[in-house]
């Protein structure tokens, strides 16, 4: 496979790119997220102040992301990693506002936090003198010998990188960063920023420690308990959650944990499953947060109690909320139920006795409490509210409608997208099987 | 036949066209025609007609397409979409108490497809398809084997399916969204609902009954018992209901405990099934036909009136031949006369307990008595069919109402509905006479279609409905439903109030299992309970983050000079201002001025340094009078 070198650090630490299917598809998902969220921001900008700034780190931002799918070693990825965090935090603080000044910060220093743990477990590996360049199954020779200390250092790659993904304990930064930062911002930290970190994991284990060296272990037995928490508790505080913003912050750190959980199975299905919630659940969380933009920017409103009868107002923006809403609950025949069934699947492969069931039961519950809180949302904004839409409107307000075609476009594409993908979603399926073959 | 669209949702979806599945279909095409023409008029008033008749046909489609379906992968796909697109025809008329129950029904339906999501999982995990055909041998072998732990799973995965279509099918305990959502939707989407939704859940407990637990005795006595308990209290909650479409909504679902419990006796006869599977079969096209007469009918009297109580409803039709005989009709169906349709059902129903009675009685086996018990509730059940729909008949269609003037003017003969309504009505009716009547080229071809999937075996000789012996349960079921009605209902429910004999609603509004249940533990225990133990996950790393910050790793020290005498009360101070913010950290108290402990121990410690001097002072001076005080005694005893 052709790779490019860029640059020598030492002997085996050196900047590198290569294409493989994996880092394609991530590559493909970041950038196709990237622009028709920068189409659908564009009407939101103008709402916004320091526009120009904006733009600029965002689109250093994708730039990093990108290449960050392709990086063909540990070292690499761990760069662009750090610069991806660091060039992403001016667009929390956006608006300058106290709030968004300490929500960048805790950003900031949960995601150092964990790149420090992540450089941890990478300093342990490169003084044992493991060279660790990406490989499918895992770089380690099978004659290096792997103990605690090592296994110690996995675990510390695998938490590290889920900083990013918002695996509890760490899940801080995300219901604190999101509802400050501008929507288009939300939505792609959210929707793609998150991936960085499963992209991290499904790196670290599959490609440098390989999953048979820690399947069994106290390593496997953590991530999944620590993932099966957060699907949980990550549904519970979104149920609970009154902003609408923070609920599909909350919403995030549950469903991204859908996909650790595929991964920390260990299991071919489990893993197809984990890919698969990857793309679907950027197409719905984008399109989540952009209808939420489009009600902060149109209506200004930015409770959930406060969008009774939005629905009737701006009938296309809560058609696509809703439609993405039951995809993400994975009522058939959307996109996340096939990934739901794949991650189930999966679970039920393991070995592992209770976690076995334990971890799909926690799944469905969470699935229930996504209903609870998103098609709430629908609910009140189609069916509450006043009736007739005439003379409700106070003089001197713009009139609450949809948003322009710019921003409306990318929503419906992305809608359609995560309910077509369920109903045809061999091709990504497939894909995926051939990626599994190698890595396991 | 046998149509498989591959890949199609990942698994792909498999159909199968023919017998019972092409019967449902079929009769759900019928309900759907026909409600679609009913709801032209119905709906002539309503708002939003595009969104009603497109989540309708949407209903429609997947309805059917789960009729036909080949495996329980696409079974459930569309039970899904059937359950979310129905909500939407629930809650058309968008006021608050159709919001409620409409929340009720989507919130079973979503919590019922995700358990039997569980169950399916497991199903496909254990057995890697779902298919109808290639499961029966599979779970056959399995049970045979006497492998526990598998036998056990089994009957996990077995009742994670039965709570979800259990609960479409109106099952205990999870009837509670029938009586709610029936009243409140448009009268149309009511019948198809009672008469054609609900048997999808029916469908699933079929397809459990046969393919996963092929006479199993277990399973087939769980069904029974639930299917008891789901006709009585449908018969009882009829009996006490004064809302005509609540009283519909809850014989639908004394009527579908009967065809649970005809489920479960099919598992448990094995072989000798014949008799439960046709009476099944039977029972279910028969209340669907029926609870579409009926609904229509209350419909026409809905859409004139708008109102659904029968003490203001009371005399509404009796003036009104053609639609009293509509409803008649569909009463005495569902009454189960002779010479209507359910009669014929519910006779075949009635047998295949008695057949099972024998076979338990030839075993010498204990559970004999209790069948005769559930034989006798079966005919109670009937019974009280006969006595609610007496009820709703003589209130509306031959009693006057208590208000002459609103008499008069439901008198007046005003035409009350469009001859298109008529003919649907009139084609509607006519079919329970017929079904009765011309037993031999209607309805039992309607049970040789049927029986095939549920894997009955041909009938050895045709059943003669009208015998003696068959009609005795029917005449006994006609005699026990004239004695509650005229013991019970005209006794006990017509009341009189204010010199009016009205009916009275005596149903404690308490006594309602979702609101002394469900409600609080799905909407507030559990909520409290997890998600304070969520709350404080959450909280975890960010407090301990805090935490650090406001004791070890404070940022901000002010550097003030310590006065060499104070320095005790500095470090002690100090000590008690970070435990005290810290505290009121936690406790969320917002301290905006903070007390300094540093100063309140310094004044403390002057005024104890004032003290110690006076103290010290005197302690010295007591001291020194001791000390001459001991001096004078020892020289004392010295010298004396």
């Amino acid at each position: 496979m052709p790779e490019i070198r860029l640059l020598n650090v030492a002997d085996s630490m050196n900047l590198c790119f290569r294409v493989d299917e994996l880092g394609l598809m991530f590559a493909l998902l970041f950038a196709s997220m990237w622009i028709l969220v920068a189409i659908a921001s564009i009407e939101y900008m103008k709402h916004e102040k320091r526009r120009k700034g904006f733009y600029v780190f965002y689109a250093l931002t994708g730039v990093i992301l990108v290449l960050a799918a392709f990086a063909a070693n540990f070292f690499t990825y761990y760069c662009l990693f750090e610069a991806m965090t660091l060039l992403s935090m001016p667009m929390v603080l956006n608006s300058r506002s106290h709030e968004s000044v300490m929500a960048a910060l805790k950003y900031l220093f949960y995601s150092m936090g964990g790149a420090f743990l992540t450089l941890f477990g990478f300093f342990l590996f490169m003084t044992k003198g493991f060279d660790l360049t990406f490989t499918a199954g895992g770089c380690i020779p099978e004659s290096a010998e792997f103990g605690t200390l090592e296994l110690v250092g996995a675990f510390c790659m695998v938490l590290g990188f889920a900083t990013k993904a918002g695996m509890f304990p760490m899940h801080g930064w995300l219901p604190t960063a999101h509802p400050v930062a501008p929507a288009p911002a939300s939505a792609v930290l959210s929707g793609v920023i998150t991936k960085a970190g499963v992209l991290g994991i499904v790196r670290s284990i599959f490609y440098c420690v390989g999953p048979d060296r820690i399947r069994g272990t106290w390593v496997q037995y953590t991530f999944l308990v620590l993932s099966m928490t957060t699907v949980l508790m990550g549904s519970m505080m979104a149920y609970q959650e009154k902003v609408l913003k923070k609920r599909l912050a909350y919403s995030t750190v549950s469903q991204v944990s859908y996909v650790l959980f595929g991964l920390a199975t260990l299991e071919p299905v489990g893993f197809i499953g984990a890919i698969l919630h990857v793309i679907f659940h950027s197409l719905v969380k984008d399109t989540l947060f952009l209808t939420a933009g489009a009600v902060i920017i149109k209506a200004r409103k930015t409770l959930v109690s406060q969008l009774d009868g939005i629905g009737r107002k701006m009938p296309i923006t809560m058609w696509c909320f809703t439609l993405s809403s039951i995809t993400l609950i994975g009522i058939p025949p959307t996109s996340a139920f096939i990934s739901k069934w794949y991650l189930a699947q999966g679970a039920l492969d393991m070995d592992i006795p209770v976690i076995r069931w334990l971890g799909v039961v926690f799944l469905l519950v969470s699935a229930l409490l996504t209903a609870g809180y998103l098609l709430t949302v629908s609910i009140r904004a189609f069916l509450y509210g006043e009736k007739d839409e005439s003379g409700t409107e106070k003089t001197g307000q713009e009139p609450v409608t949809d948003p322009g075609l710019l921003m409306l476009v990318p929503m419906l594409i992305m809608t359609v997208f995560s309910v077509v993908l369920g109903i045809w979603p061999m091709g990504l399926s497939l894909k995926l099987l051939e990626v599994t073959k190698i890595l396991f | 036949m046998r149509i498989i669209i591959p890949d199609i949702c990942a698994l792909g979806l498999s159909f199968e066209i023919g017998g019972f599945r092409l019967l449902f279909a079929i009769i759900a095409t019928y309900m759907w025609f026909m409600t679609t023409l009913f709801s032209k008029e119905y709906m002539s008033h309503a708002g939003k007609k595009g969104r009603y008749y497109f989540f309708l046909a949407i209903t429609y489609v997947a309805t059917t397409a789960l009729f036909l379906s080949g495996d329980l992968y696409t079974t459930f796909i569309f039970f899904e979409i059937m359950s979310v697109a129905s909500y939407v025809c629930v809650i058309h008329d968008e006021n608050e108490l159709t919001l409620r129950a409409g929340g009720v029904y989507l919130a079973v339906a979503v919590i019922g497809g995700l358990v039997s999501l569980m169950g399916i999982f497991l199903l496909h995990h254990m057995f890697g398809t779902l298919t109808f055909e290639e499961l029966k041998p599979l779970c056959e072998a399995l049970l045979k084997s006497g492998d526990a732990d598998a036998i056990r799973t089994l009957f996990i995965a077995g009742g994670c399916i039965l709570f979800g279509y259990g609960a479409k099918a109106g099952m205990f305990p999870l009837h509670i969204w029938l009586p709610m959502a029936h009243p409140v939707a448009p009268a149309p989407a009511s019948a198809l609902l009672s008469g054609i939704i609900t048997k999808t859940g029916i469908f699933g407990l079929l397809v459990l009954s046969v393919y996963v637990f092929p006479g199993n005795g277990q399973w087939g006595f769980i069904i029974v018992m639930l299917g008891v308990v789901t006709m009585l209290l449908g018969g009882i909650l009829a009996i006490f209901s004064v809302d005509i479409k609540r009283t519909l909504a809850c014989s639908s679902m004394s009527q579908l405990g009967m065809i649970i419990v005809g489920i479960g006796m099919m598992d448990l006869l094995g072989e000798e099934n014949t008799l439960a599977a046709r009476g099944t079969v039977m029972h279910m096209v028969n209340h669907a036909c029926l609870k579409l007469v009926l609904f229509m009918a209350a419909g026409v009297i809905v859409m004139n009136l708008h109102k659904l109580n029968l003490n203001e409803i009371r005399g509404y039709g009796r003036k009104k031949p053609f639609l009293k005989l509509v409803f008649l009709s569909g009463s005495l169906g569902i009454a189960g006369i002779p010479f209507f349709n359910g009669y014929i059902s519910k006779t075949l129903l009635h047998e295949s307990i008695v057949e099972y009675i024998e076979v338990l009685s030839e075993q010498g086996s204990s559970n004999e008595a209790l069948f005769r018990v559930i034989e006798w509730l079966f005919l109670i059940t009937g019974a009280m069919t006969l006595a609610y729909m007496t009820k709703l008949f003589i209130c509306v269609f031959v009693e006057k109402n208590v208000d002459a003037d609103l008499q008069a003017e439901y008198d007046e003969g005003k035409p009350y509905c469009t001859p298109l309504t008529k003919f649907v009505l009139a084609i509607t009716a006519f079919v329970m006479p017929v079904f009765g009547v011309l037993s031999k080229i209607t309805i039992d071809i309607i049970g040789d279609m049927g029986q095939g999937f549920l894997g009955a075996k041909e009938l050895e000789h045709q059943v003669n409905y009208f015998s003696l012996e068959n009609l005795k349960g029917g005449l006994i079921s006609i005699l026990l439903g004239a004695l509650i009605y005229l013991v019970f209902i005209r006794r006990v429910l017509l009341r009189n109030e204010d010199g009016r004999e009205v009916y009275a609603d005596i149903w404690p509004k308490k006594l309602d299992l979702l609101t002394l249940f469900y409600e609080p533990v799905i909407m507030v225990i559990l909520p409290a309970v997890i998600g304070f133990i969520c709350r404080c996950l959450d909280f975890a790393l960010d407090g301990v983050i805090l935490f650090l910050r406001q004791t070890t790793h404070k940022q901000v020290f002010k550097k003030e000079p310590i006065p060499a005498k104070f320095f005790m009360a500095h470090i002690l101070g100090s000590l008690m201002n970070r435990i005290s913010s810290v505290a009121s950290f936690f406790m969320g108290e917002k301290v905006h001025r903070k007390k300094n402990y540093v100063l309140v121990l310094a004044g403390k410690k002057t005024l104890m340094d004032q003290t110690t001097k006076m103290v010290s002072a005197s302690s010295a001076f007591s001291l020194m009078m001791f000390a001459i005080g001991i001096i004078a005694v020892v020289v004392y005893i010295l010298v004396v």
